[in-house]
């Protein structure tokens, strides 16, 4: 575990730079996060696509398939990774304070 | 120090060494000469030179002691001569923990490198396989095991998720072609071509399986992706525990043949590639009946046989390409990979060294799923890094996922200005669609409708003889009015492939050496799956009846005298499984 630190905020994270506790999630933290993602502004897609992330891990525990969504926010697959440049596995779950997802990825 | 000291999950280990140790491990255990050519084949020694503990005969010496001591007479008698020692607690077992996880990705360079032919990324996965057996291993392995086991596949997709997700790719690849016939077919029965893939392409980054169905559409190829059994990766080659290996390819391998599928295409991953047609018919001790290939040399026969155009003048990017362990050194997989790539891109540029020699992407070995080891994995990512830097490409090609996620992290830390593809990416960005018409897709359609008009199209008959003649005479008439025809020369092998084959028929000879056709006969009737196949019987000697209709079972559905003719064989057949 290390610790992440960017302006007022600091949080704990794991060694990919993930959150270690999801709970200490809020707007201020995904904006940092974000900055370690090649996401130099949060706009409105970029929050309707870290929300919608956020929402799912919160009822499933889990990140949700990159066809959920592509289903529920509206957005093309292209358009996701022109979002979040390192994909929705390792990109967008990050600034949404997901912690890392399991497997080979 | 004296036995009861020992921890009770040392106690196992020790007590599981002596089995798992195989004449390959007991090999390299023995031959080490400690000679250090290992040393400069490891990127993690390269990349920390003053740390002793990185060197590969070192961490195999954390094994080496342990065989040394409970395996080997040296150890007992001299053991401080050839430096065996034994492990008693928790933290010992920890510690090795450490080694066998975190500083070695099981790329196998130091084996190919070793003089005297220690292998010992072998004697590393088996002290992997110890540990997780008593519930030693990094979190990330645990879980992705846990899945494997549980959900099928690595990454817990569950099967709706999954059918979902390749419909939206269908959908996305008839708007691409503006062809309604674009579609990925699932479960779909007898076909060329099944296709197998790493969840990871379904749960986040499906637009390998789009380019991918893409290829297959306009090859014209009779392809399916199956509905379970998809996930061709394999997490028991990381953790050392053939038990999940074998669990995991056999869902593969079940799957294929429920499909009657004529080859099983494995897509670009290096571990998958390994584990599912190298490693898997072991582990699962499964004598797999069809054809198993590597996506890329199915993409490199499309276009030999003229079923795919290709302009390379669509990538003109300069690639380099970047061999997998698993591929490269573990499976020979590496001209095919660059003979595509000539075909494909404009610009290709090798890097140094390369082939089975290419250093690894340090993400191997589950490595991506151990968190905890990161900060390691990227320093010795700098041997990588500067290899990449060397070659002056822009996109560095790889036909492994693991290594897409390896390459990927390490060009962001080191700012690399580079991209990371598969040659499935780049071959159906360069297909020329229009050619689409030449050779394929007349002919795979026009055949079946020939064979659906047979009259025993699509039945599958197992025929049971010891005399050689018999069995091709009969497979022939059979198989020339469309059965798929299985032969077995004796009991053994007619109760194997009912099992594994189910047909839809049995003929079976009566005077057989070893099991006669009455054992067979009663065997089968006896067997609850394999009750309800229908069996003639074909006989030379109508005197071995007895044989049969004394035997407190069903009577054969149907019962024929030698010789037969074709006529005979084939109207009594077709009664049997009323076809007429």
């Amino acid at each position: 575990m290390a610790t992440f630190e960017r302006g007022n905020v600091k949080i704990e994270v794991d060694e990919d730079g993930f959150m270690a506790e999801p709970e200490k999630w809020n707007e201020e933290v995904a904006l940092a996060l974000a900055s370690t993602e090649n996401v130099m502004d949060m706009t409105e897609a970029h929050w309707k696509v870290a929300n919608y992330l956020r929402n799912y891990y919160q009822q499933f525990g889990i990140a949700p398939m990159i066809r959920k969504l592509c289903k529920e926010t509206g957005f093309s697959l292209k358009e996701i990774y022109d979002l979040y440049p390192s994909g929705p596995a390792k990109g967008a779950c990050k600034v949404a304070g997901l912690p890392k997802p399991t497997g080979c990825v | 120090m004296s036995r009861n000291s020992r921890s009770y999950k040392a106690e196992r280990v020790i007590e599981r060494l002596t089995r798992k140790v195989n004449r390959q491990m007991a090999l390299s255990l023995a031959a080490c000469v400690h000679c250090g050519m290992c040393t400069e084949a490891c990127h993690y020694v390269l990349a920390n030179p003053d740390d002793p503990t990185y060197a590969p005969a070192y961490k195999a010496d954390r094994i080496r002691r342990l065989f040394k001591r409970h395996m080997d007479w040296t150890g007992r008698v001299i053991p401080w001569w050839v430096k065996a020692g034994s492990i008693y607690t928790d933290e010992e077992l920890n510690e090795l923990m450490d080694t066998v996880f975190g500083k070695c990705t099981n790329c196998r360079r130091c084996s190919i490198n070793c003089p005297m032919g220690v292998d010992f990324a072998v004697v590393n996965r088996m002290a992997r396989g110890l540990l997780v057996s008593v519930g030693i291993m990094p979190e990330g392995v645990a879980v992705v095991s846990k899945d494997q086991w549980e959900i099928g596949n690595q990454m817990g997709v569950l099967k709706e998720e999954y059918l979902d997700t390749l419909d939206w790719m269908s959908e996305e690849l008839q708007q691409e072609l503006k062809d309604p016939a674009a579609i990925i077919p699932i479960d779909k029965m007898d076909c060329e071509v099944v296709y197998s893939i790493n969840p990871r392409e379904v749960k986040y980054d499906p637009r390998t399986i789009a380019d991918a169905a893409k290829i297959f559409h306009i090859a014209g190829e009779n392809w399916t992706m199956p509905s379970e059994g998809w996930d061709m990766t394999n997490f028991g080659l990381f953790s050392g525990d053939d038990d999940l290996g074998g669990a995991v390819a056999r869902r593969l391998y079940e799957k294929v043949e429920e499909l009657r599928g004529k080859k099983l295409v494995i897509s670009e991953c290096g571990h998958g590639y390994r584990s599912t047609r190298c490693e898997g018919p072991n582990w699962a001790k499964y004598d797999v009946p069809f054809v198993m290939e590597s996506s890329v040399i199915t993409m490199l026969r499309y276009i030999r046989e003229g079923r795919l155009k290709v302009d390379k003048s669509k990538n003109t990017i300069p690639v380099t390409f970047h061999d997998s362990c698993n591929n490269a050194r573990s499976c020979g997989l590496f001209e095919e990979p660059r003979e595509l790539l000539s075909l494909v891109v404009e610009d290709f540029r090798e890097m140094y060294p390369n082939r089975s020699e290419n250093y690894c992407c340090t993400g191997g070995g589950g490595a991506m799923s151990m968190s905890e080891y990161t900060p390691r994995r990227l320093k010795s990512a700098i041997v990588k890094a500067e290899q990449l830097k060397a070659t002056g490409a822009k996109i560095v090609v790889t036909s492994c996922h693991n290594c897409v996620d390896g390459l990927t992290d390490l060009i962001r830390h080191y700012k690399l200005d580079m991209q990371v593809a598969q040659l499935v990416n780049l071959t159906a960005n360069a297909l020329v669609v229009e050619a689409r018409v030449a050779v394929p897709v007349e002919v795979p359609a026009a055949v079946p409708a020939v064979e659906a008009a047979l009259p025993l199209h699509g039945r599958r008959i197992l025929v049971v003889d010891d005399e050689p003649d018999i069995l091709t005479f009969f497979s022939t008439v059979l198989g020339d009015n469309g059965a798929s025809v299985t032969q077995a020369p004796d009991g053994a092998t007619c109760m194997d492939l009912a099992r594994k084959e189910k047909p839809d028929l049995i003929t079976l000879d009566l005077s057989m050496p070893g099991m006669d056709g009455g054992k067979i006969f009663e065997a089968l009737r006896n067997d609850p799956e394999l009750a309800g196949i229908p069996v003639c019987i074909i006989t030379g000697k109508p005197e071995l009846r007895r044989l049969i209709y004394d035997r407190p079972v069903p009577p054969p559905e149907g019962y024929l005298d030698k010789p037969v003719n074709d006529e005979t064989l084939l109207l009594n057949v077709r009664k049997i499984l009323k076809l007429v």
